[in-house]
């Protein structure tokens, strides 16, 4: 055993000092973006466009909020809800598929049960620009141009075979055992499903939805494709559309992403505390 | 007396199906919805994409709507803008994962250690990662605003930089200045998965080689590193592919500009398809993404088999 040598320094040095400064490096890298935006957001025009840069807001004031909410050309109000309707619509039928087939895959062997994993798995890595053209068109020919169902429909080219995925997961670690005696009492398989298993795989569920959920809200291309009028424009896509409608506002445009921001981010905090809960579940019946 | 056997064996008779065709039939009913949805957002316009690569298809002239056979992939290899996008593809996945992964590590390892208020600091360290990307592709658009943007201040205060820089109208920077956005944007994704695998490696065999005297770098080095593999193997191939598929924020930023100085692959798609409307052409671009990432997947599902041999 050697002690008092160089690499003791080393650990000494690596478990004091170097760990604070790269925490505090770190987090001031991760959320210093979010700060300069959310203080952009408080200021007024001439605070905004002030030479030399003026750092903090002397007048804070929230008004670029309710500019961007209340706008004509840009109306946020009606993005949001967009976002909200499109993005709510997507997760809870994304999760009732998902639910079947997860279980289908999970229980029953049946031929191409493994292809068919594959197929889930490998539509995850195809790019989303490659859905663009053929999806316009078909849209188009189906007469769902600027409609919801659309935008909620292509939403599931890529929630659908992650969320089976996980799924999938969920439902083979509960014990096949558990929906066996429940339909040993009398229960059909589906009476199972949804009394036994889905009662276990509550958690896992939950966390499955919301990433349903966040994904959608942060999806652009499809948006600004399928859509034409300002009307249906989600957040993402009628922010884009901010930034192309004049001269950019700088001002309602931060305040345009601090409220897009927030909702993902508390859902992400509650993610988050699904995610654990699922794992350490899943740990203490293992 | 002599009827009663017969009632009871009434019920024996045969079912329409057998019970194990039921249970079959049941498991094919619970996967039509999810084989509905794929089937119509994804193998049918898949399907349709490849068809429409095959044809003169530019929606403002559709008079000119014909066969061509293989003549937009013929354009294509004749394309010198395409053979930029590749290139330029590689030096932003190349770049961003780097990066993401260097410094996802770091943070993973920074993580790691107990100290208060840790929950906090992981959850808020991971925001970049979940907000769209529409989000940040604008937030850093302001920061690196010519003339108001924060970062040519900050640089210029610290006597960096003499003046201003138009980072995204600069063909030498854009490239770094979205690469850098997207490494801010990647870390979390590397410090969720190795923090994971992290919290896995059992504590006794630090135990067991700090007993021994291996430094902090050898531990490193002989424990961490190889124990990890598996997932840095995982974790690297997954956002190679994403990255490579990923057009919003280059598209948000920039638009493949300055004069095609950040067009990768993906956005060259899109503009394509949206400026000159020119879908067949297109989609024989966004085949090609495809083989590319097929043919990367292939040789990746060949490596991750290799990784659980030697496991």
């Amino acid at each position: 055993m050697r002690r008092g040598g160089p690499s003791d320094l080393a650990e000494r040095l690596l478990a004091g000092p170097v760990v604070w400064v790269g925490l505090v490096a770190l987090t001031a890298f991760a959320l210093g973006p979010f700060l300069w935006m959310l203080l952009t957001s408080l200021k007024d025009r001439q605070e905004l466009y002030a030479t030399p840069l003026q750092y903090l807001p002397v007048h804070p004031t929230l008004e670029n909020y309710v500019d961007a909410w209340t706008s004509t050309v840009t109306p946020f109000n009606r993005f949001f809800l967009n976002s909200l309707w499109v993005c709510s619509v997507t997760m809870v039928a994304t999760t009732f598929v998902s639910i079947l087939a997860g279980y289908a895959i999970a229980r029953f062997r049946f031929a191409g049960r493994d292809a068919l994993l594959l197929i889930f798995l490998a539509t995850q890595m195809f790019p989303s620009v490659l859905l663009i053209a053929p999806l316009l068109t078909q849209w188009r020919t189906l007469g769902l141009i600027d409609t919801y169902q659309a935008l909620i429909y292509s939403n599931f080219s890529f929630t659908v075979p992650f969320t089976v995925w996980m799924m999938v997961g969920y439902f083979s670690s509960i014990p096949r055992e558990l929906e066996e005696s429940a339909m040993i009492d009398g229960c059909s398989q589906f009476g199972a499903l949804c009394r036994v298993v889905l009662p276990l795989a509550a958690p896992g569920i939950a966390a499955t939805a919301i990433f349903a959920f966040v994904v959608s809200w942060s999806e652009l291309l499809f948006a600004i494709s399928f859509t034409t009028q300002t009307d249906m424009r989600t957040l993402s896509a009628g922010l884009l559309y901010m930034v192309g409608q004049y001269e950019v506002q700088w001002g309602q445009l931060s305040a345009g992403v601090i409220m897009s921001t927030v909702p993902v981010a508390l859902l992400f905090v509650l993610l988050q505390r699904h995610l654990i809960h699922g794992l350490t579940a899943g740990a203490v019946k293992g | 007396m002599a009827t009663v056997p017969v009632t009871l064996a009434r019920p024996r008779t045969r079912p329409l199906i057998s019970w194990r065709v039921h249970k079959l039939l049941v498991g094919y009913a619970y996967l039509i919805p999810a084989a509905l949805c794929m089937l119509a957002t994804v193998v049918v316009p898949i399907g349709l994409a490849i068809k429409m690569s095959l044809y003169n298809n530019v929606l403002y002239k559709p008079q000119d709507y014909h066969f061509i056979g293989l003549g937009n992939y013929l354009r294509l290899v004749q394309d010198p803008v395409f053979w930029l996008t590749l290139w330029n593809s590689v030096v932003w996945v190349f770049g961003s994962v780097l990066l993401q992964f260097i410094a996802g590590f770091a943070a993973a390892l920074l993580l790691q250690q107990t100290f208060r208020g840790r929950a906090l600091v992981r959850t808020l360290t991971l925001l970049p990662w979940i907000i769209p990307g529409v989000v940040v592709g604008l937030i850093w658009e302001w920061l690196y605003q010519p003339n108001y943007g924060v970062i040519n201040d900050l640089l210029m205060r610290a006597g960096l930089m003499q003046e201003r820089v138009a980072w995204l109208s600069s063909p030498d920077l854009a490239m770094t200045a979205v690469v850098f956005t997207n490494v801010w944007r990647g870390i979390p994704f590397f410090t969720i998965m190795l923090l994971a695998g992290l919290q896995a490696v059992p504590d006794e065999l630090y135990e067991a080689a700090q007993v021994d005297g291996a430094s902090v770098l050898g531990r490193f080095w002989h424990i961490t590193l190889p124990l990890l593999r598996p997932i840095i193997v995982v974790a690297t191939a997954t956002r190679i592919i994403w990255t490579f598929n990923y057009a919003d924020l280059i598209f948000v930023m920039t638009g493949g500009g300055p004069a095609n100085a950040t067009q990768i692959t993906s956005t060259y798609t899109l503009v394509q398809a949206y400026s000159t409307l020119d879908f067949g052409y297109a989609s024989a671009l966004s085949v090609v993404l495809l083989l590319v990432m097929l043919a990367f997947t292939a040789g990746y599902l060949r490596i991750t088999k290799g990784v659980e041999e030697i496991d």
